[in-house]
């Protein structure tokens, strides 16, 4: 496995595109939260005058890791673009195929591509982690692990969007294409969640019929309905209207898709032709 | 033991039938020619025996292995259909890439780049290489470990002239140092010059295999030579030609006089002949009979629609 690691290294610590949105993703991180922030501090400012009840500050301990993962999380699209290109280079290289006539097999190539996957979402883990920790102590507060659980929610929304983009590269094998599928993939099934997630409110509303937000049960959704949008005032007087998230249901969709991309890339990859 | 040996070999594309039970040994420190027109099956076949493409039926084994391990393939150096490489490394950090999955060390690099004479450009991206310079990195990359068993597939695709000879040069100096090389190739001439042995393929259909020498000869008639003669004057030449003794036929061409004649009769005695009548041949060769002409006999004469 090490052996193998270290061949794809070799791959990419020489690739330009991989160096740009690595950058971009880590400066993305930050700047993402600082902006924020800013508005936060704003808002936080001007609440009060206007009457609203008590606010914690978002980037306070505890609140800051639940913060810095939900604003995070929107950026978690380049990574996942990264490793489709990755993926989609090797197809469009035609070097899939010189790997396996070199000597790894077919399980070795499409595993370690998972495995990147995997140290990809480790890694904007660890810093989003880190930025959590730095916003929070100059938040002033004082350090807590509470809410911890909610950037263990970010690294599984991270894996599932990388193995999502896995899949897709697997599946079109043409770096525009699979790119342009994921951005719309994305759009599409928020879209639809808003449709779903009206409509799980109507249902609650006019048919007694609570069957929690059904938005959550589409496969990018159900890892996004884990880590929800943080807690502050309007959210906290809206939970009356809102359908009961039923989270074991949403638990069980996300490991069930995050399930499906694994063994459906594997799969595809071993037994088609290359 | 053969090298490779393939059993029954299948492999449909939807309707189409690209390989119908092909089978084949490749015996020890041969040059091995798979010889077909475009899109006859060669690179299917090859591809199956690498593991890139899944076979529809059959059975194939390496030094008679009866699976196809990742381990074997480490041992073989192949080049297939077209060279493989990350267009935004270094040929140096290609081969290195490739030495890695091999589990072979990079001590080997610089020796195989200077056999294909790439040595100087070692550092240059593979994006801004030629055709032929890709080419010939694609055949240092199989050189790598000094593999006993190579696989080419039409290795001289987009070469020069010199490049071209080079390259067969290589392959049966590689076949005289004990390896043995697979090759496919559309390009007779290649196979007459650099093969041991061939198997003709078309459609998909094994139509013939053996050593060049069986191939050629198979279901020919043996008892004729062919010679090809000129004079400054054809015309007296093939007066006095058709009294000589032994001569089956003679027919002019654009190139001068053809001779089908008992393989008793030999060049000198032609040429004698001829001097003693007072004529002097500009010109006079004995032809085997090509390779291309069983080909042609053993394929048809049109190119495949």
């Amino acid at each position: 496995m090490v052996e193998l690691l270290k061949i794809e290294w070799m791959k990419l610590k020489n690739y330009t595109a991989f160096k740009v949105l690595a950058i971009f993703f880590g400066l993305g991180v930050i700047v993402t939260n600082y902006v924020v922030y800013i508005i936060n501090r704003e808002v936080v400012q001007q609440v009060p005058a206007a009457g609203m009840v008590s606010f914690t500050p978002p980037y306070s301990f505890a609140m800051t890791w639940h913060t810095t993962s939900y604003a995070s999380g929107c950026i978690l699209l380049l990574p996942a673009m990264l490793l489709a290109i990755l993926i989609t280079n090797e197809f469009g290289f035609k070097t899939h195929r010189q790997n396996i006539i070199d000597g790894l097999t077919r399980q070795q190539f499409i595993g370690i591509k998972i495995m990147l996957a995997l140290i990809f979402a480790l890694v904007s883990t660890v810093l989003v982690f880190f930025t959590a920790l730095v916003f929070g102590w100059s938040s002033g507060t004082s350090f807590s692990f509470a809410g911890i659980a909610n950037v263990g929610y970010f690294f599984l929304k991270a894996i599932t969007y990388n193995l999502f983009a896995v899949l897709i590269a697997v599946l079109i094998k043409r770096t525009g294409f699979a790119i342009g599928l994921l951005f719309i993939y994305m759009g599409a099934e928020n879209f639809i969640s808003q449709l779903l997630w009206g409509l799980s409110i109507y249902l609650k509303r006019e048919k007694s019929t609570d069957l929690g937000n059904i938005g959550d049960y589409l496969p990018l959704n159900a890892v996004d309905g884990l880590l929800e949008f943080p807690d502050n005032a309007v959210k906290s007087m809206s939970k009356a209207i809102m359908p009961q998230d039923i989270t074991w249901l949403v638990w069980v969709l996300a490991a069930a898709y995050l399930a499906l991309f694994y063994f459906w890339a594997t799969k595809k990859f071993v037994k088609s032709d290359l | 033991m053969a090298v490779l040996s393939i059993k029954d070999l299948s492999k449909n594309y939807g309707k189409i039938q690209a390989l119908q039970n092909v089978s084949f040994d490749v015996p020890q420190q041969t040059v091995f020619g798979i010889l077909g027109p475009n899109g006859s099956g060669k690179t299917t076949l090859l591809g199956i025996v690498m593991d890139v493409l899944k076979a529809s039926g059959g059975t194939f084994s390496w030094m008679g292995e009866q699976s196809s391990t990742a381990a074997q393939r480490k041992k073989i150096g192949t080049l297939l259909e077209t060279p493989n490489f990350y267009h935004y490394l270094s040929a140096e950090r290609n081969l290195k890439i490739a030495a890695r999955i091999k589990g072979r060390g990079e001590e080997d690099i610089e020796h195989v780049l200077k056999i294909v004479n790439l040595y100087q450009r070692k550092d240059s991206k593979f994006s801004t290489f030629s055709l032929g310079m890709k080419q010939r990195l694609a055949i240092a990359a199989a050189l790598l470990g000094n593999p006993d068993i190579l696989v080419f597939d039409e290795p001289t695709n987009g070469l020069d002239p010199a490049g071209i000879a080079e390259i067969r040069e290589l392959i049966k100096e590689l076949n005289r140092k004990g390896k043995t090389i697979i090759m496919a190739s559309h390009i007779l001439d290649e196979v007459e010059k650099v093969c041991t042995h061939v198997a003709i393929i078309q459609k998909g259909v094994l139509k013939t295999v053996g050593s060049v020498k069986e191939v050629m000869h198979l279901g020919e008639d043996d008892t004729t030579v062919l010679m090809e003669i000129a004079s400054d004057d054809n015309d007296s030449l093939l007066a006095i030609i058709q009294q000589m003794q032994g001569l089956k036929s003679a027919s002019v061409t654009d190139a001068g006089i053809e001779l089908i004649c008992d393989d008793t009769l030999t060049a000198a005695q032609v040429n004698r002949w001829c001097f003693e009548k007072g004529i002097v041949l500009n010109k006079l060769y004995v032809k085997r009979k090509s390779l291309e002409k069983r080909f042609l006999e053993i394929t048809g004469t049109k190119s495949e629609k």
